[in-house]
Order: C-alpha cells, then structure tokens, then sequence
C-alpha cells in the first residue's frame, strides 16, 4: 500500500474528533437558537454545519485509507463506514436547509445527526477496542469467577483447557474475530496454523524459533514485543506453558497426560490445579479494622525505649520490640494493657518476666506473633497465655520451658510455627507436641554444616615455566 | 540629539524608575506574595496527587522507628555483594552446551556491536570450570564450588537473567546499590533507614561490613546517604581493632563528661538549628547522640567471642580474624538486635585470569570456600533463631562474567579468566517472603544473553524495598526541586520469586 495513504489512515483516530466536536456544538447552537435570547445563533449555523461536514469528510477519507490494512472485524467496519459517510451527508443537508430556514425540516435533520453521530461512533470504539469495550471491566470480573476449574491437569487438555483460556484471557483482544492486528487471528486452530502478514508464527515444533514465542520473551520495551506495553502481560508460569505447547509440535487435541512433560512443567501444573484451592493464609494482622490505640500510652512506651509502632500506615494495628528494655516492672504491664486491643506483632528478647507483664501479654487478644526467644519466663507464666488464639508464630528459643510450660497451651490451634531450639524441650517429644499443635511446623534448630575435607584446601596456582 | 537617542534614554529612565518606584514596588510584591501563596496552596492540597509519598525526615528524631506503607514481609535485610562479580557460569547457571564449544573461536554474532572491558579481537570460548549437579527438591543446579549452600538451596530464590547496563566495577555497584550508575544517589540502606528508622534506639539502622582486603571499587559512595540527609548513611565496622573508628572516649575523659559535652555540643547546635532549619545540624546532633551510645552498644554485639563454640563451627568463624565469616556472624547478630539493613562486601571475585587468585578454576575456588559454610549457616542458624521469615537475605554481585575466555590486549592469557558481562548474571534472595526453592529467568544454551525473565538492579531494589512494606515509587525524597526514589523511573516488583 502506499506508505502516504498509510500515514493518512493512521490520522483517523485524530480527526474523527473534529466532526464530533463540531457537531455536537452545531446541534447544541441549534437548539438553543430557538431560545429568544439566543435566536440570533441561527446565522452561524449552516456555517458550524459545513464546517463539520468538511471534517467528516476528511475523517471518512482516512477512515477509508485506514481500513485498507484489513486488521478490523468485516461487519462492525461496514456499518461504520457507512454511517460515517451518512454522517457527513446530513451535516450538509443541515447546513443546506439552515441556510434557507427551514426550521421544522433541520429541526429533524439536528436530532437525526445527534443519534448517528452517537452510533457511529460506538462502532469506531468497538472497532479500536474491542467488543463489549463499555461494560468490559464489569464482564471481567464476572468471567474471572466462572473461569472453568481444572482439578486433574493430567486429564485436562492442553490447548483447549489451558493454553486457549491463556490466548483468550491476552491475545484475543487484537487476535481474533473482532480485530487482526498484523492479519493474524489466534481464536482457532486454523488461523493460529495460517500465521499472520509476516508469515507463520508458529515454526517446526521449536519454540524459539517460532516468531509468536520469540515475541512474548522479547524485551518488554521492545516494540514488537508481545502482549504490546501497558496490556495484561503473559506471566511466567503462562509463557513456560505456550513453550511447552510449542516444543511438543502444536497439538491441539492431545490431553496432557499424553505429552512428555519436561522437568520445568510439573511445578507449573500443579500450581493450575492449586489455583482452584483457595490458600490457606495465615492472617498476619486481623482482617477487622480497629479504633487506633491510645498515642499517650504509645508515646510512654516509646520513652521508656520500647520500639512501638503502626505495623503500617495504612493499619492500626500495633508492633512492639522490647529490645533495648528487658526488666518487666508494672508501668510496662499497665501500658501494654492499655494498648492490649492493638497488639498484633510482639517481640521481648531476653525479658526477664513478671506475672504482671505476662498477664498484660494475655490481655493482647489480637495477638498473631510473639517472639520471647532467651527470656526468662517460668512454665506457670507461659500457661497464662493459654488463650492467644490467634497465635501463629511463637519463637521460645533459648528459654528454660518445658513440656509442662508448653502442652497446656494447647487451644493455640492456629499455631503454624513453633521454634523451640535450646530449650529444655528435646525433640524425642516431638510427635507429642505436634499432635498437640497439628498445624505447626516445629523447628528445633541445632542445625550444624558439615565438615568437608575440601574446607580447609587452598588450591595454588601451578608455577609455570 | 537624535530621535533615536532620545528613545534610548527614555527607556533608560522607565528602566531605572522601574527599580525604583513606589507603583513598580507594590505591583511586585502582589505578584511575588500571590505566587508564595499559590505554591503553599498547591502543596497543602496535594495537586500531584502523591498522597501517600512521604518525607520522612522528621527534625526531633530521625532515626525513630517508623511504619512502612503496607504490611511488609521482611524486617531488615542482609545484602551479600561480592564485589568484583562473581561467575555464574562457574557457580549457578550450568551450561552443558558451553562445554562443548570450550576453546573454539567465539561466533562473530556474539561480537559485533559489542563492547567489553578487556576482550579484544576473537577470544575463544570457556567451558564451565566446575561440576554441576542438582540440588534439593527443587533440583537447583549449584557447582561443586559450594557445596554447603548446596544444601540449602530449597530455601533460595535463584534470578538467572539479571542484567545491568554498566560494565566497570565502579558503576555497576553504584547501579546496583544507589540506583544510578554515577554519584550522589543515596544507597539503598540509606533509603531503607530513611523509610524506617531505627528499630533499636542504642544502634544505628544501616550497618556495613566489609572482607576480602579492600573496599569495594565505589568506595564508600556505595553506602552513602547521597542527597538525604547524611544521618542516614551507612555506618561502617571495621574487623579488627576498634569496630567503630574514634568512638572512644580519650584517656582521662569519663563518660559522665563526655555526656555533658555532647549535651553543651547540642545545645549550641539546637540553636543554630533554630536560625538556620537546615537538617543536615539535626543529623549532626542524632549522631552525636547516636555515638554517645554506641559507645556501649557496638563493642557489645561486635564481640563474637561469647558465642557458643557451635555457632563459631557452624559459621567457620574465628574470633580476632578479618574474615567475611566473621562479619556474616555479625550479621546475624546485628539483624538480632534490630538493625535493619546489613551491607557486606567481600572484595575478590573479579575473576580475568591475570593471576592464579584471579582464575575461575583456582581464584575463585578458594574465594568460594571463605563464603560457602558462612552464607548456608547464616540461613540455617536465622532459619533456627525464628528469624529467616523476616530477614530478607539477598546475594549477588554487581555484574556477570563472560561465557568467552578474556584475552586482554588480544592476548591469550596464563591462567582461565572471565571478562566483564553485562547481558546475563545470577544473583539469589532467600527469607523475608521469598518463595523457597524456585529459580526465575533463563539464559540460552551458552549463557551470554538472558532468554525469559530478565531483571534489572531496578527491580531488586523493587523487590526489597517491597518485601520490607514499601511502594518502591511512594518511598521518595525532594531534592533540587523534585522527587527522587531508589528506582528512579524504573522497577517493577518481581512477583516471580515472591511467597
């Protein structure tokens, strides 16, 4: 095509907002030229009127060199097209017919503009951004939700259940029945085989040779880098997949089950199927929102050289690191209680305990972590804080506890980990403690590297000669 | 007189009148005045809209600990850069295809238009100078040369195709550390400090070790606070000797002098404060401050000597020594007692093959023993302590090496070196909410240019900054005019590698 028709086509995008603008203001002088106080509008109007024809002349003109690239959908172009022309044909007949006042007639001819100025150009927004373009993030969602759920991918098939959802969810938006950008089309196996205006895109079965793939590992600020910048991109685990469907010759009929899987694919299979079970997360701060805690008392710890602070800004919730302070006495305790409510993260290294102090710790309902590790805190005062239920991390390393300090706390079910190194705790009684605490993964620690022969050797160089 | 002179000096008058009159004087003090109040105006209401961007510099303290924007993973970090730039050819990206190429001339393609530091001409292709194998579950592909993280290697997140764009050891570590490749950009435990303050009161927030008998190439610059203000530069130890150079008190002076002298030193300071505003007086007095109590708090968790005698086996430490196995002990000890951001370089990777220390197949072996048993007890000894959850440890250099041997000057070289690279390294996060076991990116079949999953230092610095509860573009700072961030106007979080 003519690189000049080309440039001019692609001014359509600009210009089709001058006739738009034009006549709507032309329709709105019209109207209110029937107003008494602004009938003197009338004399300007057949002149707004030609002025917008001419501009959608000009954007028919570059809508037709635009359209000669034939990425856009048959049908919604040919309505657009034709509106368009119609468009601008009516704007004349209104500048015609307000020149020679007639007003019931161009009355209707204004009204008439107004709706096919509204339908054409909904059809040039379907045309550039794709079907349903309106209401697309409402739909998005909702198809989110419906997305089909594969439990088995063993079974599953691989184009049809894992790599057409992928394409359909990045590539279709510009590759498939309502656009074609670059004349290529991925919504079936025919097209996808056909390629597009470069020539095929998918190569003899080898991924890295094959221009669809080479597109999507380009560089993101490449150019023809693929999905193009700012659009949902091909997530990695996504782009080891079409690698994958790629390498193993383009089936699109096969069930996983019967293709050779590489080393890198099960980890990303069984991520599909753990997509469809919902997480178990461990609530690191409490969903609800809580009133923030009184500042005095915050503002006394921080004086006394505790570390007290929002976990972040955008939450009320309350850590504290007792670091530098490791005598309780009952001040600490009453100021913990008075922020009890906030507490979510607590930290007392080496605190030597007073049952004042750890009965203001049992006051922390909220509390999910709390690191006690080289503390001195008796059995007895560990049981006080039997009702932490929200407890997940508890680190009592270095402590002098005991199975007796340690079983009673038994209601602690959402304990996930549980450090017990150097303690008086062995780990001949670990089947006990996790039976009591099903969840927890316990660490003892006491890890030790190994001493290899080769730690010690200090290779030379040769001497040469 | 002529008409035109006339005219000159009539304008002439209106110009000196201008200066001076009584009209000219309060037409310009509206403006001025308007303009003033405009530019309050639109800061009060925000019209950037960067509601959540904060200046954190507060003038009472600012070393006080602080909220980050969202729930972070990460409470501090430890930063391992091995400064000269590690092989990955040699250490985590295991190229079979290399092998069989070893000695042939390098392809041509891979040359043209390609600049190095020192290859000239046609070098000859290097095979990997080490025996791979696969680790752990996760089947990472670690050499021979690290065997002790090798079985560790379920709790790291390797990045395989990180790339730079600087290919000296002076910029490149800038880039990697300050986000720029040139000076005064603030290091990144600077702009964490910054973010977060001090989580101990007694000990500063960044911490720098450095081994291996040198700086690195950078200089300090690397870990220095750049345009924030300088209290939030990082605070380096020494190995031997005092840690902390002229923290003590000289012979005869006692502490309770030394406190009344540093109160008197404020005092005089607070009131040139109060004249002046300028903020770089308020760091001046923290640090005064700050120094008065390192005086007691850095010998206390600089002294290994009272660890326990497996922990020094573990590590492979040995009190009194200036070794990288000793500041990884350090390390962990200062993360224990709330230091948020621990730097440490270890000098020596720079592997060409000029000499014996510099070869792939002997230099950098024996560099590889001094860290291996140190970095893999760090990770188990946190992972024991309760600590690894929280503790973002992140290891790298500040480029990779090439796939080719160097031939400096285009001449074949006595021992098997590696030049410069750019397109492709390795680097590895561990801990702080980095998902354990897992690999992102890949180079091609001879490990010159990175395939799928490229990163940038940009997007480390994202990371981290992201794993401790930072937005990466709110965490800013104004400075000559406008507002600054680590990743200046790149980055981007890699969710990849993320728990």
């Amino acid at each position: 095509m003519d690189p000049i028709v080309n440039i001019f086509g692609h001014f359509h995008p600009l210009l089709v907002h001058l006739p738009i603008g034009i006549l709507l203001f032309a329709i709105l002088l019209h109207g209110l030229s029937y107003k008494k106080r602004f009938s003197n509008f009338e004399i300007i109007l057949p002149f707004t009127y030609l002025i917008g024809a001419i501009a959608a002349l000009l954007s028919c003109l570059s809508g037709l060199a635009l359209s000669t690239n034939g990425e856009y959908d048959e049908q919604i172009l040919f309505y657009h097209q034709w509106l368009g022309i119609t468009v601008a044909i009516v704007s004349i007949v209104g500048a015609y017919f307000t020149k020679k006042q007639k007003t019931t007639i161009s009355k209707w001819v204004s009204i008439a503009l107004l709706v096919l100025l509204f339908i054409t150009g909904h059809y040039g927004g379907t045309l550039t951004h794709g079907e349903g373009f309106l209401t697309k993030d409402a739909t998005a969602q909702i198809k989110v939700a419906t997305k089909p759920v594969i439990t088995n991918t063993q079974e599953a098939f691989l184009y049809a259940d894992i790599i057409q959802p992928i394409l359909e969810e990045k590539c279709y938006g510009c590759h498939s029945k309502i656009k074609q950008k670059g004349k290529l089309r991925l919504d079936t196996k025919e097209w996808i085989l056909k390629g597009g205006e470069d020539g095929i895109i998918i190569h003899n079965g080898t991924a890295l040779n094959s221009p669809m793939y080479k597109r999507i590992i380009l560089d993101p600020v490449d150019e023809k880098h693929m999905p193009p910048k700012g659009k949902p991109q091909i997530t990695d685990q996504e782009r080891i997949l079409l690698e994958w469907w790629i390498n193993s010759g383009d089936h699109f009929d096969k069930k996983v089950k019967e293709l050779v899987q590489p080393a890198n694919i099960a980890p990303v299979l069984i991520v599909l199927e753990k997509n469809t079970i919902k997480p178990i997360v461990n609530e690191e701060v409490p969903l609800n929102e809580i009133k923030p805690a009184n500042q005095n008392s915050i503002n006394q710890l921080t004086k006394i050289g505790v570390t007290i602070l929002k976990v972040a800004n955008n939450s009320n919730y309350l850590t504290a690191n007792f670091i530098t302070v490791i005598k309780s006495n009952d001040t600490i305790a009453n100021l913990i209680k008075t922020v009890s409510a906030n507490m979510v993260w607590l930290k007392m290294p080496r605190m030597n305990f007073s049952n004042a102090v750890v009965a203001a710790i049992a006051s922390c309902d909220s509390l999910t972590k709390l690191n006690i590790e080289h503390a001195n805190i008796t059995d007895d005062q560990l049981n006080q804080l039997q009702n932490l239920k929200r407890v997940h991390y508890l680190n009592l390393v270095g402590t002098r506890i005991t199975l007796k300090g340690l079983l009673p706390l038994k209601n602690l079910n959402q304990l996930s980990e549980l450090y017990l190194g150097e303690t008086l705790i062995s780990n001949k009684d670990s089947l006990l403690i996790q039976k009591t605490f099903p969840k927890a993964k316990i660490i003892f620690g006491n890890y030790r590297t190994q001493n290899l022969p080769s730690d010690t050797v200090v290779l030379k160089a040769p001497i040469k000669k | 007189m002529s008409k035109d002179n006339k005219k000159i000096i009539k304008e002439a008058t209106i110009a000196t009148t201008e200066q001076i009159t009584r009209k000219y004087f309060f037409k310009e003090c509206f403006s001025g005045m308007g303009a003033m109040a405009l530019g309050s105006m639109l800061q009060g209401c925000d019209w950037l809209g960067n509601k959540d961007s904060f200046n954190n510099f507060t003038n009472t303290n600012p070393l006080m600990a602080r909220a980050p924007h969202f729930i972070g993973k990460a409470k501090s970090v430890i930063y391992l850069h091995m400064a000269g730039a590690p092989s990955q050819l040699e250490l985590f990206d295991f190229k079979p295809d290399l092998l069989k190429l070893d000695g042939q001339d390098c392809p041509q393609s891979l040359l043209e238009g390609k600049k190095f530091a020192f290859i000239r001409g046609v070098p000859k292709m290097l095979g990997p100078q080490a025996v791979f194998k696969q680790r752990g579950q996760s089947g990472a592909w670690i050499s021979d040369n690290l065997p002790h993280l090798a079985t560790v290697a379920d709790e790291i997140s390797f990045l395989k195709a990180v790339q730079t764009d600087q290919f000296n050891h002076g910029p490149a570590q800038l880039l990697m550390h300050t986000g720029s490749p040139r000076l005064g950009r603030p290091s990144i435990g600077s702009w964490v400090t910054y973010g977060l303050g001090s989580e101990n009161s007694n000990l500063p927030g960044f911490m720098v070790l450095t081994s291996g008998g040198n700086n690195p190439d950078a200089g300090k610059s690397v870990w220095g606070s750049g345009f924030l203000p300088s209290v939030y530069q990082g605070v380096q130890c020494r190995n031997e000797g005092d840690p902390v150079l002229f923290l003590k008190d000289p012979a005869g002076i006692d502490r309770d002098l030394r406190k009344a002298s540093i109160d008197a030193i404020n005092e005089a300071n607070q009131l040139t404060y109060n004249e002046f505003q300028d903020p770089e007086i308020v760091a001046r007095m923290a640090q005064y401050e700050m120094a008065f109590k390192m005086q007691i708090s850095v010998p206390d968790v600089m002294n290994i000597n009272d660890e326990p005698a497996y922990i020094h086996e573990m590590y492979g430490t040995e009190p009194g020594k200036a070794s990288f196995a000793n500041n990884v002990l350090l390390a962990r000890k200062l993360v224990e007692k709330g230091v948020r951001f621990v730097q440490l370089f270890d000098w020596g990777w720079d592997s060409h093959g000029t000499d014996g220390t510099t070869a792939v197949d002997i230099g950098l072996v024996n560099k590889c023993r001094n860290i291996d048993k140190p970095i893999t007890a760090l990770l188990l000894d946190l992972k024991q302590r309760g600590l690894l959850d929280e503790t973002l440890v992140v290891w790298g250099g500040e480029f990779g090496r090439t796939p080719m041997q160097e031939n400096r000057d285009g001449k074949t070289m006595p021992f098997k070196g590696r030049d410069h690279h750019t397109e492709a390294f390795t680097t590895w996060m561990a801990g702080g909410g980095i998902k354990q076991g897992s690999s992102f990116g890949e180079t091609d079949e001879i490990g010159y240019s990175a395939i799928s999953g490229k990163v940038t230092a940009h997007d480390m610095q994202a990371t981290i900054l992201n794993q401790l509860g930072f937005d990466h573009e709110k965490l800013t700072y104004t400075s000559q005019g406008r507002q600054f961030r680590l990743t200046d106007v790149h980055g981007r979080v890699i969710n990849e590698i993320i728990a």
